[in-house]
């Protein structure tokens, strides 16, 4: 088969998958949906594994392929086809979301398996593959748009799966709706694309922009600040985040696998796909730069004190997705990919982990109540050691050398970055701080209860079921664990799927060590090559000082950690009291929900209600109706008075004539 | 020939179905929707893209003394329009087979009535012509709302009746008028074909006020804000088919009305009052959308909303451009296929929640209609022009057009994006979504329920993945509707790259 099948295959399967799970539902028992719904993920893969083969047997500068089924709109100067972009980045990206997907399906064959909404929950799964496919391989600004908005769509149902919950579905519409304002700003920065270079075709715009723009045009910025807006809303970076710690609302593979691995790192994607762009537009570099920066410092503060066990996590995704951000902002493409990739894989860890003990804590995720399941779940404990150390950027794991490429290349770069440099640093160190807090609290300390418990051979049943969120009182049908559970490491299909994920996590760090392996940047080659930055000779002394400072400040962050949680663990309780004011400040998410629900939500509120309460009922109703109706209705008064119903005999008397005439010419023609 | 015939069916089967019961009226009218869907059918797939124009052309002088042609065609512009209208009209009568509404044959003789109305409005060639349809419009909504309304039918259809009727009255003043003018200005005989009106422009200060006349019936009709007092009341006493019907082509007719008649035959007119009509269209567009999320009736909701993305539309046509137009057109097109869906789903909604609307007396009826539920997640993302819809399309080209000829519309419209996913996320959450509170029934569509909305999902499926279809055959003539305005407004229609 062809590059261009294999490509169109890597679509067609998850469509597949979403639509024989859909038609199916009925007559689906038992974990067949689980099956099929792995079976198409694992089918796409495979095809972007052959499509990497077939790409690479190209000649380098050949190795960007589109191919288009039929035109999708043309017309009014926008010409769109339903075209698909096939080079490595895309590809790269493919087996990312692909890869990933394989395994977060193939864990929640077993962690949904008592949910009522199992066969739903792949169906949507698979869905969500496939509008994260569309998104990567989009050969033009429409189907990308359409692909990111589906993706929103995807996360929307996913994020609201128990959707009895006032809390799931409240999360789900705040993450629609600011994904939707970011589908504008990507909309809008196409209008403006498209009306100068006269094409929605990414690699159109990309040869048209260097003789349509000067530097720094201020078209251009516009259009990539617009752009940037998408970005931001769906990798919730700064002022866009507020949807992504609610997002954990929804069950826990939903979270590793959309709020971790690859949804919310597609502004990343976008803005390495449309570097051309950034590139003339030194100051939306600046700005994403900044806002990255601004992202990873506040989230990372917030994780330091957030008790809940996911949005910890969550928290510390958005950190991440900082430091990425930083890095395609800053022209350096291929650490900030190799960074998205490792992070996909020891942050979809982190998660299934954290999964795991949810569940022995019979959906209770809160760090207060947990402790000391050390002893009880040995292999849950080294997942998050093992996705802790390489979220803290320790050596030898994979984040170690994706986090260091990224501030090493920042720091190459001098300048004004070194704000980005010193930042990045002090984001490692509380990176480190929060993660094993969390690792601390979670599986040291005295055994709880229900650690006690499985100790005992028992897994924790809570004797009432209740939302963890605000502890209103549920059914089983709703939220997890259902009627029944597992742990996933007595599970053999979760612990598949973390023991890859965890070998992964532990050894991608091999594809690109600076002056020893450049496998990222070898493969990623064709797509960067015009790039500023792309292969700048690297100076060893900032290497080897890079890599010393990070090592020596995770190394600091979980002795902090340790000092604080394990060795005097009431010292936590102490430092909260003496910063109250900063302690307040990060509890309270630095006030953006606040801030946005008074700057925009309610305005809006408060015009329909206004609009609904006076200027419909007075306005309308009383002026501009009241004056011709009553005229009206004194007037017939005075004509009823002879005779009634004159109206309708009226109005029966044009439908007659009507039936006439058009009988007449019905005759006649 | 073929166009007489068209309009005359769904009348005919109406009037045919009168004097009997139920089964037989609805067989009729069945027989007569399904007639008038494989005509209309028939002419958009025999309609030659390539030649353009108008086609199966009809024109005959019918009242001699004034002028007046019975002239139809079809050209690009009404095309799409046309089909739409049948199509409605199958799924609304479709839907009625399994009402039990009291005097079925008179209910099917209005609804046939309507809808021979719509097409001949759609249809007509002349001006006098397409006023008289316009006007016939009415007279089956009339008794629909007054005689099988709900709640308070006498007020709604009152207000409705005096709303319509005094736009109408102003139109029908305005286009005799037109005639009579053009004809004394150029010394010919008096001649209401459009073509005829198009080749002989008006002077300038009688464009003014004619257009205007035009402007307000068609704003009314659509309708837009400040206009829209009547759409609440009317709303919800209608039954839901007829509402169908109304929300889903009759509002069209009025944008339609702006596209082949009030902005090619009065430029002047149309460029002068551009900016009041743009801002018509963005306080439409903002201000129903804030109803619309404010509401607590699920119908209202509809029909909020309908004010919104009508004044999408309106944007669209007085943005003055091909794109602008052309998303315009689409627009019309999708909202008419998705309101027949949101209608029927309103009417599943009230069917679960003991015949109440409100949308706090349900909720979680999803648990026990999974079906149902994927079928209004997919009108709701339509409605609010979720990418991969071809109402995205229709809103992407609209916002583009906007864009280029006034900027600042443009981005304040899209507020109004936003604001859709609220409202519809809203509905669609606090009815299928949320705690099991309010003893809903929770029950799958039944087969009836499925066949009056299996033909609106294949439709918007279909268009989603084809919207080109539309696009191709309507491009010269939505180009042809406002180049003249264009150019009095100075607004350069074409994107500047269209042409390289």
């Amino acid at each position: 088969m062809s590059l261009q099948t294999h490509a169109w295959l890597v679509l067609a399967f998850p469509l597949a998958g979403t639509i024989l799970l859909g038609l199916l539902r009925p007559v689906l028992s038992g974990k067949k949906a689980g099956a099929i719904g792995t079976l198409a993920i694992l089918l796409a893969f495979a095809n972007g594994v052959a499509a990497v083969i077939k790409l690479q047997e190209l000649p380098s500068e050949s190795r960007e392929v589109v191919s288009s089924l039929w035109t999708y709109a043309n017309t009014g100067g926008l010409d769109a086809q339903l075209s698909i972009l096939i080079d490595p980045l895309s590809l790269l990206m493919v087996l990312i979301v692909a890869g990933v997907s394989t395994l977060i399906h193939l864990y929640s064959v077993a962690y949904l398996a008592s949910d009522e909404g199992y066969v739903r929950f792949f169906a949507y799964l698979n869905f969500f593959v496939f509008s994260m496919l569309v998104l990567v391989l989009a050969g033009n600004f429409v189907l990308l748009i359409v692909g990111w908005a589906l993706v929103g769509a995807a996360s929307y149902l996913l994020i609201s799966f128990w959707y009895r919950r006032n809390t799931a579905t409240k999360a789900g519409i705040k993450a629609f709706v600011i994904n939707v304002l970011g589908d504008v700003g990507i909309v809008l920065g196409t209008i403006l694309l498209l009306g100068a270079t006269g094409s929605v075709d990414f690699l159109t715009v990309f040869n048209e922009a260097p003789q349509v723009f000067n530097s720094n045009d201020g078209t251009l910025v516009a259009a990539c600040l617009l752009l940037m807006v998408g970005a931001f809303a769906k990798s919730a970076q700064v002022p866009f985040h507020t949807w992504l710690p609610d997002a954990m609302e929804g069950p826990t593979p939903v979270s590793a696998l959309i709020h971790a691995a690859t949804m919310v790192t597609a502004g990343v994607y976008l803005i390495a796909r449309m570097h051309p762009l950034f590139e003339l537009a030194p100051t939306a570099q600046v700005v994403g730069g900044i806002i990255g920066l601004l992202t990873l410092l506040i989230a990372a503060t917030i994780g330091l004190v957030v008790t809940d066990l996911k949005r910890v996590i969550a928290y510390s995704t958005m950190s991440q997705i900082g430091y990425m951000i930083m890095a395609v902002s800053s022209g350096i493409y291929v650490s900030g990919l190799f960074h998205l990739m490792t992070h996909a894989f020891f942050k979809a860890l982190l998660f299934m982990a954290a999964g795991s003990v949810i569940g022995a804590m019979a959906g209770e995720q809160s760090l207060n109540r947990m402790g000391g399941f050390r002893k009880v779940m040995p292999i849950t404990y080294a997942c998050f050691i093992i996705g802790g150390l390489a979220l803290s950027g320790m050596p030898p794991f994979s984040g170690f050398f994706s986090k260091d490429d990224i501030l090493l290349g920042i720091g190459e770069l001098g300048g004004w970055h070194w704000i980005l440099y010193v930042g990045g640093y002090i984001g490692a160190l509380m990176t480190a701080i929060y993660t094993f807090r969390m690792i601390f609290r979670a599986f040291h300390g005295d055994p709880c209860e229900e650690a006690k418990s499985l100790e005992a051979g028992r897994l924790y049943h809570a004797p009432e079921h209740r939302n963890p969120a605000d502890g209103t009182l549920e059914d089983t049908g709703v939220g997890f664990p259902g009627s029944k559970h597992h742990i996933a490491e007595r599970s053999v299909a979760m612990t598949i799927a973390m023991g890859v994920l965890a070998f992964l996590a532990t050894t991608a760090g091999v594809l690109q060590i600076p002056k020893i392996s450049h496998v990222m940047e070898n493969f990623l080659e064709p797509t960067f090559v015009g790039a500023k930055h792309f292969g700048v000779e690297i100076d060893t002394s900032l290497l080897l000082f890079g890599m010393g400072l990070g090592t020596v400040l995770g190394l600091l962050g979980i002795w902090i950690a340790w000092t604080l949680y394990v060795k005097r663990p009431g010292s936590a309780a102490a430092i909260e009291a003496r910063f109250a004011g900063a302690h307040k400040l990060f509890a309270n998410k630095w006030y953006f929900d606040e801030a946005i629900d008074f700057a925009i939500v309610r305005p809006f509120a408060a015009l329909g209600r206004f609009g609904q309460r006076t200027v419909e009922r007075v306005v309308v109703d009383g002026g501009i109706t009241a004056g011709p109706v009553s005229l009206a209705r004194v007037s017939s008064a005075a004509v009823r008075s002879w005779q009634s119903g004159l109206l309708r005999a009226y109005a029966a008397a044009i439908t007659f004539g009507a039936a006439l005439v058009l009988l007449y010419f019905l005759l006649q023609g | 020939m073929t166009l007489s015939i068209l309009i005359a069916i769904p009348f005919a089967a109406g009037l045919l179905g009168l004097p009997f019961g139920g089964r037989q009226a609805k067989a009729v009218s069945l027989v007569g929707s399904l007639a008038t869907l494989i005509i209309a059918g028939t002419l958009a797939v025999r309609y030659d893209t390539a030649l353009g124009g108008a086609q199966f052309t009809v024109d005959k002088l019918w009242i001699e003394p004034i002028g007046v042609h019975w002239a139809l065609a079809i050209d690009g512009l009404n095309l799409a329009l046309v089909a739409l209208t049948a199509f409605v009209y199958f799924c609304v009568v479709v839907a009625c087979l399994f009402r039990d509404d009291e005097r079925p044959g008179q209910f099917f003789f209005h609804l046939g009535f309507a809808a021979s109305a719509v097409l001949g409005a759609f249809l007509a060639q002349d001006l006098l012509l397409f006023v008289l349809f316009f006007d016939l419009m009415l007279i089956p909504f009339y008794f629909l709302v007054g005689q099988w309304g709900d709640g308070e039918r006498i007020k709604a259809t009152t207000k409705m009746v005096i709303y319509t009727l005094s736009g109408s009255l102003l139109m029908f003043a305005a286009a005799a008028a037109a005639g009579a003018l053009t004809a004394s200005q150029y010394g010919m005989p008096v001649n209401f074909l459009i073509s005829n009106l198009q080749n002989h422009a008006l002077d300038h200060s009688t464009q003014h006020w004619v257009f205007v006349c035009f402007a307000l019936a068609f704003l009314v009709k659509m309708p837009a804000v400040p206009l829209h007092g009547w759409l609440r009341d009317a709303y919800r006493a209608m039954p839901l088919p007829a509402l169908a019907l109304f929300s889903g082509v009759l509002s069209k007719v009025a944008a339609y009305g702006f596209l082949k008649l009030a902005v090619p035959l009065f430029p002047d007119g149309a460029a002068d009052a551009r900016t009041v009509l743009l801002i018509v269209a963005l306080a439409s567009i903002l201000y129903g959308s804030a109803l619309a999320f404010t509401t607590s009736d699920a119908r209202l909701v509809v029909g909020y909303s309908s004010i919104a993305q009508l004044g999408f539309i309106l944007l669209g046509i007085f943005s003055l451009t091909e794109a602008g137009a052309q998303g315009a057109l689409m627009q019309m097109v999708n909202h008419g296929v998705v309101t027949v869906l949101l209608v029927a789903i309103v009417g599943m909604l009230a069917a679960r929640a003991k015949g109440s609307e409100d949308l706090g007396s349900m909720g979680a009826i999803a648990m026990g209609a999974p079906v149902m539920a994927v079928v209004f997640l997919i009108a709701a993302l339509a409605n609010l022009a979720m990418p991969a819809s071809a109402n995205f399309i229709g809103e992407f080209l609209i916002l583009r057009g906007t864009w280029d000829s006034a900027s600042v519309f443009a981005v304040l419209a899209c507020i109004g994006v936003v604001m859709a996913a609220v409202y519809m996320l809203r509905m669609y959450i606090r009815s299928m979504h949320g705690p099991d509170e309010n003893d809903v029934e929770k029950r799958e569509m039944s087969w009836r329920e499925a066949a009056t909305v299996v033909p609106a999902v294949i439709v918007v499926l279909a268009l989603a993945l084809y919207p080109q279809a539309l696009l191709s055959r309507s491009e010269g003539a939505t180009t042809a509707s406002i180049l003249d305005a264009a150019n009095g407004a100075m607004v350069n229609p074409i994107a500047p790259e269209a042409r390289k």
